[in-house]
């Protein structure tokens, strides 16, 4: 009871804190020189009409790389202990409904997905939304099926790959032009064009791959590990 | 006020109200299900608020596979309250 109290009392002093600090905001009607520059060069600069995708993949390149590697790390990481929890028996069947939903959405939700990763550059969306979008249909399939999903060589492999491809993307930028993940080593082409702005929907294709491959197997060892009760 | 902001608003109120219901609710599944509707609601938010490279991520991690992932831990610990 006591516990109940003090939480609610910790939790009103925090809301308190957070209105006072922002009764003094007011929302800024000029972008900061940072913002400006990009929303003036980003175009013509990247070849990406998608600004947010120009930011994240072109000019901050360095920290989605750092993105990448705290996503592998925390992959990594479940599954690791996942797999030291004694592997559990057949889940119980899932409704008809969810194992013929199971059978039909899939295909067109991995069609969106990858939809969603090439266009990053010209709509809305990128290597993570895409990749999480095609991880949720093989999430979809481990719903509808009855067995416990085997070990899959080829997710370790697709994973891998992209990202080392991830890594030599950026030293080609150095070994030519002496800037690591340097955006220019490919042409930037006519913004709008699915093959323009430069190497950015390259890397959105390794960023999409290595998304869905980690979700994926983070899936399956969730769904093999313990029994359900 | 612009309808925009007013829907703004009233979705703000609805995830307020939501959220709290996840808290006090007696059963697992419903705070779960309560939790993902606040996800999607978010979601709506963003999307309202120009930001649809947001609006795309969180309905996909914050309202599917969170809420898949929820739903097998609350299989596996057999929990009901």
């Amino acid at each position: 009871m006591i516990r109940t109290y003090v939480g609610l009392i910790i939790v009103l002093a925090l809301g308190a804190i957070v209105v006072s600090s922002l009764s003094n905001y007011s929302v800024p009607l000029e972008l900061g020189s940072t913002g400006h520059n990009y929303t003036q060069r980003g175009v013509d600069d990247t070849g990406s009409v998608n600004l947010v995708t120009a930011v994240v993949v072109a000019y901050r390149g360095l920290d989605t790389l750092g993105e990448v590697v705290v996503l592998f790390s925390a992959s990594t990481a479940v599954v690791l202990i996942l797999t030291l929890i004694p592997m559990g028996a057949n889940p119980t069947p899932s409704s008809s409904i969810v194992s013929f939903t199971a059978g039909v959405l899939p295909g067109a939700i991995v069609l969106f997905g990858i939809y969603i990763i090439s266009h990053g550059h010209l709509s809305p969306g990128g290597g993570f939304p895409g990749g999480a979008v095609v991880a949720s249909a093989f999430l979809l399939i481990m719903l509808g099926s009855n067995t416990i999903p085997g070990q899959s060589r080829l997710l370790a492999s697709i994973e891998s790959l992209a990202g080392l491809t991830f890594g030599l993307l950026g030293f080609w930028g150095m070994m030519t032009l002496g800037q690591f993940l340097n955006n220019k080593v490919l042409p930037v082409g006519s913004p709008g064009k699915l093959l323009s702005a430069g190497i950015i929907p390259l890397i959105s294709l390794v960023i999409g791959a290595k998304v869905a491959s980690e979700l994926s197997g983070v899936f399956a060892s969730y769904r093999k590990a313990g029994g359900e009760k | 006020m612009s309808l925009l902001a007013a829907a703004s608003i009233g979705i703000g109120v609805m995830m307020l109200v939501a959220a709290v219901a996840a808290l006090v609710v007696r059963k697992l599944i419903s705070a779960i299900i309560i939790v993902a509707f606040v996800s999607l609601s978010a979601s709506v938010l963003f999307l309202l608020m120009d930001a649809p490279d947001v609006a795309i991520t969180e309905a996909s991690i914050g309202a599917a596979i969170s809420t898949v992932i929820f739903l097998w831990g609350r299989g596996k610990i057999g929990g009901e309250e």
